[in-house]
């Protein structure tokens, strides 16, 4: 699953605040892919969680391009392991946006607000797959009982929350069921887990495992689907609450939602397999959010 | 026979040098060969697996470095995903798979995870091919190599690295190089066997024109070696050769000069023979003069005139054979004719008067009946020599016996004395097919060598059916001329 967001810093406290602190010396931990220098206007510090596809550098140097074109604002993209570290620096008002997951979104709700939800196959939603080696004889999660499992991320809907509250319903957690768990932190090493045996199931980002099907079908085919979750709100783009009005936030906006209507900005739409990205309310994640309160409710 | 044939053709000392010596060449070639390879696949095994623990080291090196947080964290995930990405970064080394495991001994993860999966036991028929105190263990029956490095983290072992290496293509160039070597090696020896046979066919090219000469020699027929075969050899085949030709020459001198003597020693044989007729007309001679006094004084007597008369008939009839005897053993006429009863016992009357001089008891047993068609001439000085020879080897008063026969269609004759033997040496001589071509030596007679000469012509053979000091027998055995030969004579 991804997250991201663009944070809107239309306050110049907020920007400031920005600005001091990667004078600090947080440049260090923020990935440069090479601004201009040339524009007046502070950096857009945009935050990514590892990305899933195989060309991460060229995707993202396109996204790099076409945002800082159309924001006419240097962007810096910031990647970090997790979603946690992603999630953190979001909180901590050090990225204007960040490409979240939906459950960090449900989870820290009254801080955070969307920008935009990404759109595939005409929805803003996905699913969460449950994947065993091709072949394996299993029909549902209850087969996959004593396995090692593989998930992507703690913080993930997909790649955690959701195989996490069908157990929750059973009154179980991961532990409990699987003989042991597995994180990989990207849903992509979920289907290498799985497809190479490391682990014998994993939950998976639909998505991701769709577009690696078509990208990478050698190691997908190695998978197979044992169940599919209901449909869920896709990974947004947030930002901070606070600084949802500021003018690098609405520029990114802008940025995301007209991306379906330029050229590179569809060139970066196809490497991503995504229709766009549109403005959807925040109820779209309640469903996502139920699912976090009945995890918690046993206590995992 | 064949056995024997066979023996001696296995005998390595028979062979002949022109095989010999590339065998020789070819056989230390190979020996050469065998231990320059074996020394250039020593050292390049040493190099390739002083090249394999470089490598393993640097994989080990850098996969402990990459591990050892995820390890300590026992992060199944990163564990997998270092071995899985190191795959790429070492294919140099042809890793068939890699195990990491915690403390307990436990698969943390491994490359292969299908075949060691995470969170079980490493089964120790794995883990049995991996020395606990070597980085590095080869199996070169199964082209393995194992790999095995304990993972440290602030001095405390948190785990181990097991690893498995396909080093088929090491060996396999081992192989190659082994086949490559052989096959040079091969090559080479082949050609340079060939190039030594030749070399040595050349080399010993003297030798055989001396071996055909030194044959050639031993037939009777010494021939010199030409100047120009002498003056093409090398400086010391060029001075064996000329000491070779000064050798032939003294002997050819040699035995123009035996010849000579031989001749010499007829003379002298017919001076005795000579003597002896002398002494044998002087005999008669005084008593036939004896009669012809008493014819003188009392011819008138018809008794003394009877007895005279017959006393001069008896001594010139002894004349007369005698003269008729000494004819017929020495006339001109050598023409070839069959050898006759009468032929042998004229030779009675030429040696009598030897035997009588010395001594000796002349016993003769002629049994010939009819011609036996052996040349007569060459015979009879044969066995006159014979004859003469037993006469001077027998002691005084003893006797010398004649026995002539024929046998099987062959004239046999004994010859035997009383003498002391003969030594082996001329036992030997005389038995010998072709010996009469050189004089026997020396010390002998050459009665002998004369004998053994007309012998060889005659193709006739000399027995010593006996010698010993009581005396000796020799044979002379004479087959008779074939039919066409007889005829074309």
């Amino acid at each position: 699953m991804k997250k991201g967001g663009f944070q809107r810093s239309s306050t110049k406290r907020a920007s400031r605040r920005r600005v001091i602190a990667f004078g600090a010396g947080a440049i260090a931990f923020i990935s440069s892919f090479g601004g201009s220098g040339a524009h007046a206007e502070p950096p857009l510090i945009f935050g990514l969680t590892p990305v899933f596809l195989t060309n991460d550098l060229e995707l993202l140097t396109k996204l790099k391009a076409y945002l800082s074109r159309k924001t006419d604002r240097e962007v810096q993209l910031v990647q970090r392991r997790t979603y946690e570290e992603i999630t953190a620096l979001l909180l901590s008002g050090q990225l204007d946006g960040a490409w979240i997951c939906g459950y960090p979104f449900a989870q820290f709700r009254q801080q955070l607000s969307l920008i935009a939800v990404p759109v595939w196959r005409g929805k803003p939603l996905y699913q969460s797959y449950l994947i065993a080696p091709k072949g394996r004889p299993v029909t549902g999660i209850d087969d996959l009982k004593g396995d090692i499992h593989a998930f992507s991320d703690p913080n993930s809907n997909s790649g955690y929350l959701v195989t996490a509250s069908l157990l929750a319903e059973r009154k179980l957690r991961p532990d409990q069921f699987f003989r042991k768990v597995i994180f990989t932190y990207g849903h992509r090493n979920v289907v290498r887990a799985v497809a190479s045996g490391l682990a014998q199931s994993g939950s998976v980002d639909g998505y991701v495992w769709e577009v690696m099907s078509s990208i990478e079908p050698e190691l997908t085919a190695k998978t197979e689907i044992v169940s599919v979750s209901e449909l869920l709100g896709f990974p947004p783009i947030a930002c901070l609450k606070t600084q949802r009005l500021s003018e690098g936030v609405e520029l990114l906006h802008q940025a995301l939602i007209e991306m379906a209507q330029d050229n590179d900005g569809k060139h970066v739409l196809n490497m991503l397999r995504l229709d766009g990205f549109a403005d959807e309310p925040e109820t779209l994640f309640d469903s996502i959010a139920a699912k976090m309160m009945l995890v918690r409710g046993l206590g995992s | 026979m064949n056995q024997e044939i066979v023996v001696s053709r296995l005998d390595p000392t028979t062979w002949p040098l022109s095989f010999k010596v590339p065998l020789l060449v070819a056989v230390l070639m190979f020996a050469v060969s065998a231990v320059v390879s074996n020394r250039v696949l020593s050292r390049l095994e040493d190099s390739q697996e002083q090249n394999l623990q470089q490598l393993a080291s640097a994989y080990l090196d850098g996969l402990s470095a990459s591990l050892i947080p995820s390890v300590s964290r026992a992060d199944v995930w990163e564990v997998f995903d270092t071995l899985d990405r190191s795959r790429e970064r070492y294919k140099g080394l042809n890793i068939r798979w890699t195990i990491v495991t915690n403390i307990e001994g436990k698969i943390l993860a491994a490359s292969d995870p299908a075949n060691y999966p995470s969170d079980t036991a490493a089964e120790k028929t794995t883990l049995a091919h991996f020395a606990d105190s070597k980085e590095v263990t080869l199996d070169a029956g199964n082209a393995t190599a194992f790999l095995m490095r304990p993972l440290s983290y602030q001095d405390r072992e948190i785990g181990k690295i097991y690893a498995e290496a396909d080093i088929g293509s090491l060996l396999q160039e081992r192989r190659d190089v082994f086949r490559t070597l052989l096959v040079t090696n091969l090559l080479l020896t082949l050609l340079l066997a060939t190039v030594g046979y030749l070399a040595i066919r050349r080399m010993i090219r003297p030798v055989r024109i001396m071996s055909f000469h030194l044959d050639q020699a031993s037939q009777g027929k010494i021939e010199l070696i030409p100047e120009g075969v002498v003056t093409r050899q090398s400086s010391e085949f060029r001075r064996l050769f000329s000491r070779y030709n000064i050798l032939s020459q003294a002997v050819n001198e040699r035995e123009f000069l035996s010849v000579q003597l031989a001749e010499e020693e007829k003379v002298a044989s017919l001076g005795r023979l000579a003597s002896g007729m002398a002494h044998e007309i002087n005999n008669p001679l005084g008593g036939m003069f004896n009669a012809l006094d008493a014819l003188k004084k009392h011819g008138t007597r018809e008794q003394v005139r009877v007895t005279s008369i017959r006393l001069l008939e008896h001594g010139l009839m002894g004349i007369r054979d005698l003269v008729r005897s000494t004819l017929a053993s020495y006339r001109a006429d050598q023409r070839p004719r069959d050898l006759t009863m009468a032929d042998l016992d004229d030779l009675r009357l030429l040696v009598k008067p030897e035997a009588k001089r010395m001594g000796l008891k002349l016993e003769w047993k002629n049994e010939i009946a009819e011609a036996v068609h052996v040349p007569a001439v060459p015979v009879r000085d044969a066995v006159l020599n014979l004859l003469l020879n037993a006469c001077a080897s027998s002691a005084e008063n003893g006797s010398v016996k004649f026995h002539a026969r024929v046998e099987s269609g062959a004239l046999v004759v004994d010859v035997t004395d009383q003498g002391g033997g003969l030594p082996a040496h001329v036992r030997e001589y005389l038995e010998r097919d072709g010996a009469g071509s050189v004089p026997l030596d020396k010390r002998s007679g050459l009665g002998l060598w004369i004998v053994k000469r007309l012998c060889d012509e005659i193709n006739g053979k000399l027995i010593v059916v006996k010698s010993s000091a009581s005396g000796t027998i020799i044979r002379l055995k004479v087959q008779p001329k074939p039919l066409e030969l007889r005829n074309a004579a």
